[in-house]
């Protein structure tokens, strides 16, 4: 067997083929490009047991192709596995990146705010009312990221032998993280221009801009990220 | 034999598959026909998503290997596979013996004399 793209037992309507799977899968890039190759070698397999049967090569390659069936179907049945791969990966990065994010933010506040670095050592004070509850709000989307990013971890992992959920679930667990995200680090942004508009705080412009900077990227991408996971939701629910 | 009679079984089957030692994605469904002496010919986008499903649960491994200038990436069971798969067949007997009582045509009642 010859081939095109450099692959010298693949033939082109094999690349073809998978071109076709890869248009049609969504999801991180690493997990298309494994569940591709897989396919290629499982292709390339298939192939050589018709031709060993005694088909000629472009028969065989048919063979091979209509084994393997309808592009667009094996790329939906990879759609859940897809999209627990990606739920995975965006609540694996939030549960990362939010307790780093917020340590420079701690940092930031415990440098510039007095009643916030007596209040750290249990000490008893009283906040400005407005910055008191804003600091609420951020426990909460918090605690709102934590819990669905640690449920978007259990429900597409090992512990699914012991805790069955539906497809669908994945996905909405990590994009309700992503908003989490973006709700804590919006927060901390505006928490910052209150306190640089009304108090005039003494900040440690350093570690506030590091803070701030940091909090921005992580909405960035925390919005991107609940948007596909929210889409892959959609796909799953769709293909029901 | 079509997916949705074995709906709910397909995971069991893999996981036997699997047991006399590891294979990669297409020799799994070349053994599936094999076995099932040609009566089961699951379309491949069935077989392989499952695959990776049961790799995702820890009952199965997968990793790449080299032999003869190919790639594949090649399935094994592990431990946690195996006691599923024995669970599996546990259940698996359970219901078979029970419907299969009550699919046997029942002795015919002695006529009242």
């Amino acid at each position: 067997m010859t081939g095109a793209a450099g692959h010298p037992r693949c033939p082109q309507e094999i690349d073809r083929y998978l071109a076709e799977v890869t248009a049609r899968l969504p999801g991180p890039r690493k997990t298309r490009t494994g569940i591709v190759a897989e396919l290629r070698s499982g292709l390339i397999d298939a192939t050589e047991s018709h031709l060993a049967a005694g088909l000629g090569p472009a028969q065989a390659v048919q063979a091979a192709l209509g084994e393997f069936g309808d592009p667009g179907l094996i790329a939906d049945g990879f759609l859940t596995e897809v999209a627990a791969s990606q739920a995975r990966q965006v609540a694996a990065t939030l549960l990362v990146s939010g307790p780093l994010v917020g340590l420079l933010w701690l940092a930031t506040a415990m440098t510039s705010h007095p009643a916030i670095r007596m209040a750290a050592s249990w000490r008893l004070t009283t906040l400005p009312a407005g910055l008191g509850a804003g600091i609420e709000l951020v426990a909460v989307a918090v605690a709102v990221t934590a819990t669905a990013g640690a449920l978007g971890i259990a429900v597409t992992g090992r512990l699914t032998r012991w805790l069955p959920a539906a497809p669908r679930h994945a996905p909405l667990a990590a994009a309700i993280a992503g908003f989490g995200a973006m709700g804590a680090d919006g927060l901390g942004l505006g928490l910052l221009a209150a306190e640089l508009a009304v108090t005039q705080a003494r900040l440690p412009l350093l570690l506030a801009a590091t803070a701030a900077a940091a909090s921005a990227a992580r909405l960035l991408l925390a919005r991107r990220a609940a948007c596909r996971c929210l889409a892959l939701r959609a796909s799953l629910v769709a293909a029901r | 034999m079509r997916a949705e009679t074995l709906k709910g079984h397909l995971d069991g089957i893999l996981l036997a598959l699997l047991e006399q030692g590891p294979l990669h994605g297409y020799a799994i469904m070349e053994a599936l026909r094999v076995r099932s002496g040609g009566h089961v010919d699951l379309p491949t986008g069935t077989v392989y998503p499952a695959l990776h499903r049961l790799e995702r649960a820890g009952l199965v491994a997968a990793n790449w290997s080299q032999a003869g200038g190919r790639r594949r990436r090649v399935y094994q069971l592990t431990p946690a596979g195996k006691h599923s798969l024995e669970t599996e067949r546990g259940t698996w007997r359970d219901f078979s013996a029970v419907v299969s009582a009550l699919l046997r045509p029942a002795p015919l009642a002695a006529s009242p004399s």
